[in-house]
């Protein structure tokens, strides 16, 4: 923790915050790194791979959480990295309380890096669209999680959560995409806009969780009415909100994660955006 | 079970997929010479037949059980059988350690995953000693299952070359070749593996194998290396199915803005041509067909269609397999369609190409005839018979066109009737005989089509006059019976908004509440008496006879609560449509002349409603909402010149005259309350 967290002075109010950070969310199902990633690791001085361990889905029969799509390990990081393990958790999983659910989770990210020769981690993350109805299970079970892992919790924040209470970790990512109503893709861009943004923007501020923001490099494909509709984040769109949620609570700024590593996702945008987006 | 399928299938295909990279095209393509088999559920379904008939059952066999297979077996007296059994069974749970990695709690320790290769190795062993048995081909497929688990592929490149391929044509050794063809592209031999994914019509290994291998420049040179390749199939339909997404995505024609897999630049599709061109000319393709086909299809999306014409002629003419054929003769079909003038001879080609398609479809399973026949109803017979009414429309229904409802629903009303008359006269031509042959048409939903557009036109009688043929039931199967159900035409909008509760639906349907009259009917009646008599009226009873109007109008309209007297749906985008009355408007008009009354509470109610922000368009608001993005914030802007601000201000002013009257749903309407904080 005391690694993690420095203390700075926010405004008028005290509040522990995060050290400075280039991250990135790693959301492939093999880990394995090609020239492009390492050299943008390098340009980019990223210190930190949130990497998505697998998922936990209600199985078939709608009574069980499982895991799915499991990560498979190609590559290793090197000691300057931190590998952060990552576990995202369907919202319906949170619909009511599973027993012993925390502490599955914990073995089964302890039992990974043990098979596949990881090296000591000390933080791992939960990723949860947690809404007003799952949020009681939820925060009862990051508690559990907590104290089966018994070191750094963090979890994803999406903007529409900041109207609640913080949950019980040690801080939050903010997802800053996937802001938009899907269906009206012709108006905004679904996955971010800053209209879509400032609503939320008030509240960050008050906000008594550290923070990290997490910006949007992704693509989104899919097929609407039979139509293949492809939709991208213009990089002047992320810069601006960036700046946006920056102007409202400046310590943001201090750990930077984009969403997610993949060579498409760095060749689309030029190396400057990447300068901008992070700490150089 | 159910686990075992994606288990059996992991099994089978040899390479991973490129899931989410690329997904199923669903528009409709018109160039497909490659017919996709879907090889993993082909021999899915073989091998599921030969356990069932194993096993003398009748019942359809869906899923692998091991164990009644060996009890079975054990029945015979079939030693190799329940031996092979077994050991497949162990080789599954040896698959089930590397989907527990997947989805299992248990994450396999590396002792498992070291147990989980002992075992791969004794089966493998066994397996091996048994391909000489009765049982060969399924011990030899064993063996290489375990091979490819094991990593051993220039193993099994070996054991297929040398002994497998030699076996009998079964099911079994089709998984078998499969397998090679996969150690054949993880050794690096992708030419000869691309040969056999391609045969074999898997379809998932040919897209993950040439996935950045598409361009003209890769067809070249894979063409010169062998003319005959039977990937060339797959990789010009690519290359063209692609440029035909660039240009759908250029616009004009159909779906505007739509976005594309893989850019081709103009330039790239010429150089195509050219090839194509040389190609046939060459003579070294067994399927000329394809190239010559392939060279029309570019000439008519890139605009020459003169060309484009004249080569799918000559195409036509040029060898090529079954399917090739029937692709050419589709795109035959389309480039005629949008050159052609109006005529019976067209009309008859039409009609046989049709009937054609129509049994085509029955065959093929892959939708190739559909999506074409899709493609050819929007892109090309819309534009043909633009002025041929009648066809127009008995051809989008017989061609399950996704415009033919919206047109049907937005046409003129004499329009429809004279097409449904059309419907219901004999037929004289092929292509009317084919059309009437085929129609879907719902009498009872045309009808109250007729009867609906005559309400959207206020005109009561005709309306009256069709949708007294319209039972009541016919609204019980309507997707807004609920709507109908529970919402009153009679009810004030701009006082009580009719929000439908969970509660009120569940009692609904608990009760199982019906629609017992036709509510269009009903309402096109009660506005036939109030209009009918509202000249015999004066006074005070006149101006509430208009605020009574009004309140139907305004219910009636897209914006109002009981919008499903006019229309089938409602959405936020809704606006006033073609062919119908401004329903909006009229409200309007009635609630100014009710509010000439000497009624204090009418007056108050009819300003009020007159204020009602659903009665006006966004520019006619009272006030605007614009980005600031200095503030990140939007800034509300009073207009002073619009409909509702007078409306507002009108209302303003009658509460300051009698302010001690003020009704509640006046004072407490917080849009006024904004108002009032910027009027004076």
């Amino acid at each position: 923790m005391s690694l993690l967290l420095c203390l700075l002075i926010a405004g008028c109010s005290e509040r522990e915050e995060l050290s400075e950070s280039n991250a990135v969310y790693y959301w492939r199902t093999d880990f394995r790194l090609d020239s492009t990633e390492w050299a943008f690791f390098q340009r980019n001085h990223i210190n930190k791979v949130y990497c998505r361990y697998f998922d936990v889905v209600i199985n078939e029969e709608g009574a069980e959480p499982r895991p799915n799509a499991t990560i498979s390990f190609s590559s290793t990081l090197p000691d300057s990295i931190e590998l952060i393990p990552t576990i995202y958790i369907t919202e319906d999983c949170m619909h009511q309380k599973h027993q012993g659910l925390a502490e599955k989770i914990v073995k089964r990210i302890r039992q990974m890096n043990e098979t596949n020769d990881i090296k000591p981690v000390s933080e791992i993350q939960i990723d949860c669209d947690y809404t007003s109805k799952s949020k009681k299970v939820y925060y009862q079970f990051l508690e559990e999680v907590k104290q089966a892992w018994g070191q750094t919790l963090s979890t994803t924040i999406r903007l529409h959560q900041l109207s609640m209470e913080a949950p019980p970790v040690d801080y939050g990512v903010l997802m800053i995409y996937n802001t938009g109503d899907p269906k009206k893709w012709e108006e905004r861009n679904p996955i971010l806009d800053i209209r879509d943004v400032q609503p939320y923007l008030k509240r960050l501020d008050s906000y008594p969780l550290p923070l990290a923001a997490a910006y949007p490099v992704y693509q989104w494909v899919r097929t609407i009415r039979n139509i293949r509709i492809e939709h991208t984040v213009g990089a002047d769109e992320i810069l601006r909100v960036k700046e946006a949620v920056e102007k409202k609570r400046s310590n943001l700024k201090h750990a930077i994660i984009t969403y997610h590593l993949d060579k498409d996702n760095i060749n689309r945008y030029k190396p400057e955006t990447y300068e901008k987006i992070y700490h150089h | 079970m159910r686990r075992f399928i994606i288990i059996s299938l992991l099994s089978a295909m040899t390479l991973p997929t490129l899931a989410c990279i690329w997904g199923e095209l669903t528009n409709p393509y018109l160039f497909s010479m490659y017919r996709r088999t879907e090889f993993k559920e082909r021999v899915e379904k073989i091998c599921n037949d030969n356990w069932q008939a194993y096993l003398g059952t009748s019942e359809e066999y869906f899923w692998f059980n091991a164990d009644d297979v060996i009890k079975a077996a054990q029945h015979k007296s079939d030693g190799l059988m329940v031996s092979y059994v077994k050991n497949l069974q162990k080789y599954l749970k040896c698959v089930d350690v590397e989907q527990s990695k997947q989805y299992e709690w248990n994450y396999p320790s590396k002792e498992e995953i070291a147990a989980q290769q002992r075992d791969l190795q004794a089966i493998r062993t066994y397996a091996l000693g048994n391909t000489k048995t009765k049982l060969r081909s399924q011990h030899a497929l064993l063996y290489m299952r375990c091979n490819m688990m094991l990593g051993r592929h220039q193993e099994n490149i070996n054991y297929w070359e040398q002994t497998a391929s030699q076996l009998i044509e079964t099911v079994y050794k089709d998984m078998m070749q499969n397998i090679y063809a996969g150690a054949l592209y993880k050794t690096g031999q992708e030419e000869k593996a691309g040969e056999l994914f391609a045969e074999m019509g898997d379809y998932q290994s040919l897209m993950t194998q040439f996935y950045r291998k598409r361009s003209f420049q890769a067809i070249r040179q894979h063409y010169l290396k062998n003319p005959n390749s039977k990937v060339l199939p797959f990789l010009l339909q690519d290359f063209v199915n692609n440029c035909q997404e660039v240009i759908d995505a250029n616009g004009g024609e159909w779906f505007n803005g739509k976005l594309f897999v893989r850019r081709i630049t103009e330039q790239e599709a010429t150089q195509m041509r050219q090839f194509c061109e040389t190609v046939v000319r060459e003579g070294k393709t067994e399927t000329p067909i394809m190239w010559k086909s392939a060279k029309a299809w570019l000439e008519y999306l890139y605009g020459h269609q003169k060309q484009a014409t004249s080569d799918i002629l000559e195409a036509s003419k040029l060898d090529g397999t079954d399917r090739m054929k029937d692709c050419a003769r589709v795109l035959m079909l389309f480039i005629t369609a949008n050159q052609a003038s109006d005529s019976e001879a067209f009309d008859n080609y039409l009609a046989d190409e049709l009937a054609w398609i129509k049994e085509m479809e029955k065959k093929e399973e892959d939708g190739y005839f559909y999506r074409a026949k899709t493609r050819l109803s929007h892109q090309a017979l819309m534009k043909h018979y633009q002025n041929n009414t009648d066809k127009l429309i008995a051809l989008m229904d017989v061609t399950n066109n996704y415009h033919y409802t919206e047109y049907i629903d937005t046409m003129r009303v004499s329009q429809l009737e004279k097409y449904f008359a059309y419907t219901n006269t004999p037929a004289k031509t092929n292509l009317d005989k084919f059309l009437k042959a085929n129609l879907k048409i719902d009498e009872k939903a045309m009808t109250d089509l007729i009867g609906t557009k005559y309400l959207r036109l206020c005109q009561w009688d005709k309306a009256i006059k069709w949708l007294a043929y319209v039972p009541a039931s016919f609204y019980n199967e309507a997707g807004y019976r609920m709507y109908v159900l529970l919402r009153k035409v009679s009810v004030e909008p701009w006082i009580t908004r009719q929000w439908i509760k969970d509660a009120d639906v569940d009692r609904a349907e608990t009760y199982n509440w019906t629609v017992s009259e036709n509510p269009k009917l009903l309402f096109a009646k009660e506005m036939q008496m109030m209009e009918g008599t509202i000249n015999v009226l004066s006074g005070k009873a006149l101006c509430q006879r208009c605020y009574n109007l009004a309140t139907y109008y305004a219910q009636a309209n897209f914006t109002g609560d009981c919008w499903w007297l006019m229309r089938d749906g409602k959405s936020v985008c809704d606006t006033l449509r073609v062919n119908e009355v401004d329903l909006r408007a009229k409200t309007k008009e009635l609630l100014q002349k009710a509010s000439q009354t000497t009624d204090i509470a009418l007056k108050e109610k009819a300003l009020f409603a007159l204020s009602y922000a659903e009665l006006y368009k966004e520019e006619q608001r009272w006030f605007t909402r614009e980005w600031n993005n200095e503030t990140y914030e939007y800034d509300r802007k009073t207009v002073s010149n619009t409909q509702q601000y007078s409306a507002f201000a009108a209302l303003a002013n009658f509460e300051k005259q009698n302010a001690t009257h003020t009704s509640q749903y006046v004072s407490r309407c917080d849009e006024y309350i904004q108002f009032r904080k910027v009027f004076h």
